[in-house]
């Protein structure tokens, strides 16, 4: 598992080392929005993932160690699922929104 | 501060909840559509009701996929293939970049019109949310 993350963290590594050593245009303006942009959806994505993960992993233990509550906590994950999922959406209309 | 609510009458209102979200998803996006067609012109309209559409598919496909999870959690229910739960989470995402795709390349004035549409669970639950915390003013006073 170690091992995998780490070929992992290269092969992000080496995706960034490529456009970040290419040659410049002529006119040297670097576009930092759109810049800003992918990192933001990256941060956004990776933020919600994660909480999405832990949402469903505590809602799954809560309901085996307690399935008669089981219409509160699948109402309670569906709405935090939803919500959750609506904050990547957010940074994916304002990135739609300012990068031209 | 006492409760009058009888504790079976507030499980079956809070259990009638996703019922009142999904209804209230598909008013709300029939009337902002008519509006968006009436501010807007009917590009826009139309790319926040494919918007709406979207988000509705992605309500019911995400309420069926968590369905299916606690079915297993619990050992209860039909039993379903934990391959068909993922790939019905997964399509919700194929959906939406495919009807981002193609508005982006065919129709691009009606982005924003998606994009707002796509909004719309969220406004369906502060729509619940209000709803919810009026009927609990009233019941108590």
């Amino acid at each position: 598992m170690r091992q995998l993350s780490r070929i992992f963290m290269t092969v992000s590594a080496l995706c960034f080392a490529v456009p970040a050593f290419a040659q410049g245009g002529t006119g040297g303006e670097t576009n930092w929005v759109a810049i800003t942009a992918g990192f933001s959806m990256a941060i956004a994505s990776a933020v919600c993932g994660l909480a999405q993960g832990k949402a469903v992993a505590s809602a799954t233990e809560s309901l085996a160690r307690n399935p008669a509550a089981r219409p509160g906590i699948q109402f309670a994950l569906i709405l935090g699922l939803v919500l959750i999922e609506s904050l990547a959406l957010y940074t994916l209309a304002i990135i739609f929104l300012k990068v031209k | 501060m006492t409760n009058d609510i009888s504790q079976p009458e507030s499980d079956r209102f809070y259990a009638g909840a996703l019922d009142r979200i999904r209804i209230l998803m598909i008013v709300l996006g029939g009337a902002l559509s008519l509006a968006a067609w009436l501010i807007f012109g009917m590009r826009p309209a139309l790319g926040f009701l494919l918007g709406c559409v979207i988000a509705y598919l992605n309500f019911q496909w995400l309420k069926s996929g968590v369905s299916g999870l606690a079915d297993r959690a619990t050992n209860s229910g039909k039993a379903q293939s934990g391959k068909g739960i993922i790939a019905r989470f997964l399509l919700r995402y194929v959906l939406l970049g495919v009807a981002a795709y193609v508005i982006l390349t065919s129709f691009p004035a009606s982005l924003r019109g998606l994009f707002a549409g796509l909004f719309l669970p969220v406004g369906a639950i502060a729509c619940e949310a209000v709803y919810e915390v009026f009927t609990g003013i009233t019941r108590k006073s």
